[in-house]
């Protein structure tokens, strides 16, 4: 509902002593600079719960799958096993699989009749968190596998020589492969957090009776908003997502950078 | 002290050497000549307890190190250093990369300890580090980062980076091939200071000369093996075999 709509009726709600001041209250500087904002057809707090669950769903997968993919790398990594060549193969079509086929296949594992139906996982953010663990779990392994490959052997041979066990040149390893690490998790996030086909389809873009989202997403309100003709609302939470991908980037450089400049 | 006793070692289709005796005691410096391709880089490697031979014994004072216990030999394998012919220097600040030999042999409590007062910047060095870079002559770049020294440095740093946990022995692998003369001579200066605290220095290197300038004893390995181990003087005035004299006077050519 616009705001402006609602501001004729505060009057009769808190009495009309408050008349007087309402412009100020509403006005000044700040209002005058939002005016995009505040006309657009927003409730109170919808944005807000779009960015939560977006972030809630996308951090919580990416973190998972972090702890999955950095051991699994760390150990192709360092051991040669018969079928690590097909293994690695496995893990870069991961990385180009459809998103909706993903989807489809977690629906069907969450669904009354799949394996885990018994959880009462359709249309949940926990079905969403599963479906995006898939979906970035192959960048980040692969991506952090080519780093730790990438690391000269004679640092590793360096770490050993000064006496470092395996898990101490394993540590160094980690540490001299940390941006790409980063940039995987990275490209982990970016996969999840721009997605709509798999949330879509195993998180059914729903709100409640209140417009708060339950399991809507920026992207699936972006292409719920855009199939609705609200181009402009559509916009301004493209921008919300651009701007929010783009803050995560710049968290992660500015971490890696303290890095180098310690 | 560090003793291999008719050791062989092959790699691929032939062996690298068979049979192939070397002590090394503490408080001298052996060079270890020979032509390039004959087999130091391994030699040394299983100098450094890094490289098990196919055959033959390594011991470290008495103790056998490859019929040892992991545990035993990783403590064994810590009482020695290596050097290699390229610095391979960590991506971090030169004072953490001389503290790493110190930092990973305490437990894991101070480890993490130490490493969370690093990450709010309470943490400071041991003083075997600043000693460390005293001995080559670097104290001053302890707070810059690795890769910010030239290749000269950065090899100095790598044998502080050996030195600062005070090993037993402490292998060079051609430690000055790829350095100017300067810096060559530094790193000579702290093989010979190394040698004045009771490390044993072991020293591969194709330069003959440095063999001459540094060395109390040579190791000429030809071949399969060590054609003879003798004091430096000796080994170039008056060899005793045949094929180390021809190596020595260049008519042996590869």
């Amino acid at each position: 509902m616009p705001l402006e709509s609602v501001a004729p009726l505060l009057p009769i709600v808190l009495g009309s002593p408050v008349t007087a001041d309402l412009p100020a209250l509403l006005g000044g500087p700040v209002a005058a600079d939002l005016p995009a904002l505040l006309d657009l057809p927003f409730r109170d707090g919808y944005v807000w719960s779009i960015i939560y669950v977006s972030l809630y769903v996308s951090l919580t997968a990416v973190a998972l799958s972090t702890l999955f993919s950095i051991p699994i790398a760390v150990v192709m990594g360092f051991t040669d096993f018969p079928g690590k060549q097909f293994a690695k193969s496995v893990i870069n079509t991961g990385m180009g699989f459809p998103s909706v086929v993903v989807g489809l296949l977690v629906l069907f594992a969450v669904s009354n009749q799949g394996p885990l139906g018994a959880l009462d996982l359709v249309f949940t953010k926990q079905a969403m968190i599963m479906s995006q663990f898939v979906l970035a779990t192959p960048p980040i392994t692969a991506i952090s596998l080519a780093a730790i490959s990438g690391v000269d052997q004679n640092v590793r041979d360096a770490a050993r020589v000064l006496g470092g066990t395996r898990v101490d040149v394993a540590l160094v390893v980690l540490k001299e492969a940390r941006y790409g690490i980063a940039t995987a998790i990275l490209a982990g996030f970016g996969r999840a957090i721009s997605e709509v086909g798999s949330v879509l389809i195993v998180g059914g873009n729903i709100t409640g009776a209140d417009g708060i989202s339950k399991t809507r997403t920026l992207t699936t309100a972006i292409q719920l908003e855009a199939r609705q003709g609200q181009y402009e609302t559509a916009m301004i939470l493209g921008a919300v997502l651009v701007a929010l991908v783009l803050t995560v980037n710049a968290v992660v450089i500015r971490l890696g950078d303290q890095g180098v400049h310690r | 002290m560090l003793r291999l006793r008719n050791v062989s070692r092959s790699y691929g289709d032939g062996p690298v050497f068979r049979d192939l005796s070397l002590t090394v005691d503490s408080g001298e410096v052996v060079a270890v000549i020979g032509p390039s391709g004959v087999g130091k880089t391994t030699l040394l490697r299983t100098l450094a307890l890094s490289l098990e031979p196919d055959d033959g014994a390594v011991a470290l004072d008495g103790t056998d190190v490859w019929t040892a216990e992991e545990s035993e030999r990783l403590a064994l394998r810590r009482r020695v250093g290596m050097v290699f012919q390229e610095a391979s220097l960590f991506d971090a600040p030169v004072a953490r990369n001389v503290e790493y030999g110190l930092r990973i042999r305490r437990p894991w409590a101070d480890r993490l300890q130490a490493q969370l007062r690093s990450l709010v910047g309470l943490h400071e060095p041991a003083d075997a580090v600043g000693d460390a870079l005293d001995v080559v002559g670097l104290s001053e770049k302890a707070t810059q980062r690795a890769d910010s020294l030239s290749g000269g440095e950065a090899q100095r740093v790598s044998f502080a980076r050996a030195l600062a946990y005070d090993p037993d022995v402490l292998l060079l692998d051609e430690p000055t091939s790829d350095l100017d003369p300067r810096n060559t001579a530094v790193i000579e200066d702290a093989m010979a200071k190394a040698r004045d605290r009771g490390i044993g220095v072991v020293v591969a290197t194709h330069d003959m000369h440095q063999a001459e300038r540094v060395a109390d004893r040579v190791a000429v390995l030809l071949d399969d093996g060590v054609t003879e181990v003798g004091p430096t003087e000796r080994i170039f005035e008056d060899p005793s075999d045949e094929r180390t004299r021809k190596f020595i006077s260049g008519e042996l050519v590869y």
